[in-house]
């Protein structure tokens, strides 16, 4: 699904990613971990290709195709979707509006015919539902005045209608009560399939409780430098990062 | 002195028609003042370079053009190619209620009415407006009958196909409780000058519905104004849509001459590449008790530059009054340039009014949120940047024109580059 070989990467001319390499099979969950500052973010927006964040050695392909050729919009239209630590408030632009523009990318993408807005709307309201998100968030604004909760979901319900192939969740449980973390948990969950693969970027082993990961991997000073199952989590809660030694244990913020 | 002001006063002091007397005022200020000053404000970000070298070419009649399509207008048109009415690409018929007579009439009571009119509205500050008075015997003259609504639009087009210097004037008076619809619409890309300047009267009790399309682009240079006279009671809507040019300049000027007039004027620019517009808008609150509401938005791309000079002045008699401007831009691009000026002036104490202007940024946060889910570069930016233009197109009272704009509009766009 997803390799990752070599990968170096700076923003502003600082180098934050400093050969990375990962393999990421389908059907697999990853959870990355990591001291602030070790670059986790940073690999989903290099993944993702936002500006001004350059790639000067490596590779990365999802599902043999060369990720870092491809614009942004092509990178999520080949099925790489990124989950958003801080989900950006758009107003004027509806929800509704940006997704049914969005989901019919992803059709014609697939040689699919758009939806109408009916078809659209049904499939909407389901995905509402499904993360409890009351209907008239639809007609708002982009995340346009929602509680740091209701963007976490709002996000995984574009998760559920867009069907990506690669999910990156970029601490999708940062700043959530235990009811909010067990609803994007569950939405999580129920789009887990053989076919679909999950990077959970995450600070905190309490969302690996709810999203069970098949590897855990420690990111630290742009690279991973250890790589385990559940039970690596569980000691990174137990005992910190201690065992990275100085050099790698970052900055905290 | 330009040579190509002194060509337009040579061939001025020839033209003599039952106008002269306007005619050799105009000319005898144009002599006066001679060419703009390079610090001249009123023309300080809108360098006329492009025409102080120009060689003077009176207009020639030519045998076609192509008339820009409004579908279901239905309106009738009058228009003038390279400065000239071509009455074969005209409509004849005439609504009832109203006439339309060319300015070259030879009837002696319409000479007379015309006479009255003519320069009883614009007023004779700007140097081309000046120029337009000298040299226009090509124009028309429309007259709305008192107590009668004409739903009819009536659209005068100026087209420009070959490189002549074209001056048309349109006088329209909207009798006593009376209504119009009346479009102007410019368009050509070649080489060409055109001055076209229109005196609206809108009497006691009378609504005129007005739309300015501005949209020669290109060389092609063109110098307008629309005028406005408002009588006790009348009411003006009026929406601008303006491309840029070499060289495009408009003035619109809303005169509150009456008491409790009412004007609502909506402006639309998106200028691309090296192109320039410049909106030159007075608003002159001379009686109490009128209000004014006016929205200027544009989109600026590439190394385009706009100019929007917004003044609202408020007579020591004008009590009562209500005067809003606005005028909101986007820059598009690093190199794009967007000169906004607005020029209060209250003599009046009890009066509400407000000014506000803005220029914006593409936020790229916004857009590489868009771009992450798959929507493609252009729509993402029609999406969030296109709103605030589509809420003025979505204020035109005319349903075939809205419709028609609105795709033409998001067209030109999308093609705007972003740097």
């Amino acid at each position: 699904m997803l390799s990752i070989k070599n990968l170096h990467a700076s923003v502003e001319e600082k180098n934050i990613i400093k050969g990375l390499n990962l393999d990421i099979k389908p059907g697999e969950v990853h959870a990355i971990m990591g001291p602030n500052g070790a670059g986790k973010s940073t690999l989903g927006y290099v993944l993702s290709g936002r500006d001004g964040y350059e790639v000067s050695e490596g590779e990365a392909t999802l599902n043999g195709k060369d990720l870092l050729d491809l614009e942004v919009e092509e990178r999520a239209r080949e099925g790489l979707f990124l989950a958003f630590q801080y989900p950006v408030e758009i107003p004027g632009v509806s929800n509704m509006e940006f997704m049914k523009e969005s989901v019919n990318a992803m059709r014609e993408e697939r040689g699919e015919e758009p939806l109408t807005a009916a078809e659209f709307l049904k499939k909407a309201k389901a995905a509402c539902k499904q993360v409890q998100l009351p209907l008239d968030f639809l007609k708002r604004g982009v995340n346009e005045g929602f509680s740091g909760g209701e963007k976490k979901r709002n996000e995984i319900m574009q998760m559920i209608l867009l069907e990506p192939k690669l999910c990156i969740l970029d601490e999708s449980d940062s700043g959530l009560d235990v009811d909010a973390l067990q609803v994007v948990a569950d939405g999580v969950n129920s789009q887990r399939s053989s076919e679909r693969s999950f990077i959970v970027v995450t600070h905190y082993q309490r969302l690996l409780d709810y999203i069970k990961p098949d590897f855990v991997h420690i990111l630290a000073d742009g690279k991973i430098v250890k790589s385990g199952d559940a039970s690596l989590a569980l000691e990174v809660e137990k005992n910190g990062y201690a065992f990275l030694g100085k050099e790698y244990q970052g900055e905290e913020a | 002195m330009s040579q190509w002001l002194n060509e337009v006063i040579d061939s001025a002091s020839d033209v003599n028609d039952f106008l002269a007397p306007a005619r050799q005022a105009a000319l005898a200020d144009l002599k006066n003042e001679g060419w703009p000053a390079r610090r001249n404000e009123s023309w300080r970000f809108t360098p006329l370079t492009p025409i102080e070298k120009r060689t003077a070419v009176a207009a020639k009649t030519v045998a076609n053009a192509e008339i820009p399509a409004i579908d279901n207008l239905n309106a009738i048109d009058l228009v003038f190619v390279d400065g000239v009415l071509a009455t074969e690409l005209s409509s004849i018929e005439v609504p009832e209620g109203m006439a339309i007579i060319a300015l070259n009439t030879s009837d002696s009571a319409a000479q007379s009415s015309i006479t009255d009119m003519f320069g009883s509205v614009k007023p004779a500050r700007h140097l081309f407006g000046r120029v337009n008075d000298a040299l226009s015997t090509q124009g028309v003259f429309i007259d709305v009958n008192a107590d009668t609504k004409v739903d009819t639009p009536i659209r005068i087009i100026n087209i420009a196909t070959q490189n002549v210097d074209a001056h048309s004037r349109v006088l329209v008076n909207v009798q006593a409780n009376a209504s119009a619809v009346i479009i102007e619409q410019s368009v050509g890309n070649v080489d060409s000058l055109t001055t076209a300047f229109a005196e609206y009267s809108i009497a006691d009790d009378a609504h005129l519905e007005h739309y300015r399309f501005a949209m020669v682009t290109g060389s092609a240079k063109q110098l307008g104004g629309s005028h406005f006279k408002l009588h006790n009671r009348s009411t003006l809507n009026s929406t601008v849509v303006g491309y840029g040019s070499e060289l495009s300049r408009l003035d619109v000027d809303i005169h509150h001459a009456g008491e409790f007039a009412d004007a609502k004027m909506n402006a639309i620019y998106l200028l691309a590449e090296g192109e320039l517009f410049d909106l030159h808008s007075t608003i002159e609150h001379a009686m109490p008790n009128g209000t004014t509401e006016e929205n200027a938005r544009g989109i600026v791309g590439d190394k385009a530059r706009a100019v929007f000079n917004g003044r609202i002045h408020i007579h020591r008699d004008a009590q009562k009054t209500l005067a809003e401007l606005n005028n909101r831009n986007l820059l598009l691009s690093r190199r794009g340039v967007i000169n906004t000026k607005p020029e209060l002036e209250i003599y009046a104490d009890d009066v509400k009014c407000a000014h506000g202007a803005t220029v914006a940024e593409i936020e790229e946060e916004a857009l590489y949120y868009l771009l992450t889910r798959g929507v493609s570069r252009s729509k993402a930016l029609v999406m969030l940047n296109f709103g605030f233009i589509q809420e003025l197109i979505n204020d035109v009272p005319n349903e075939a024109i809205k419709t028609w704009l609105l795709p033409v509009l998001s067209e030109r766009f999308s093609h705007m580059e972003v740097k």
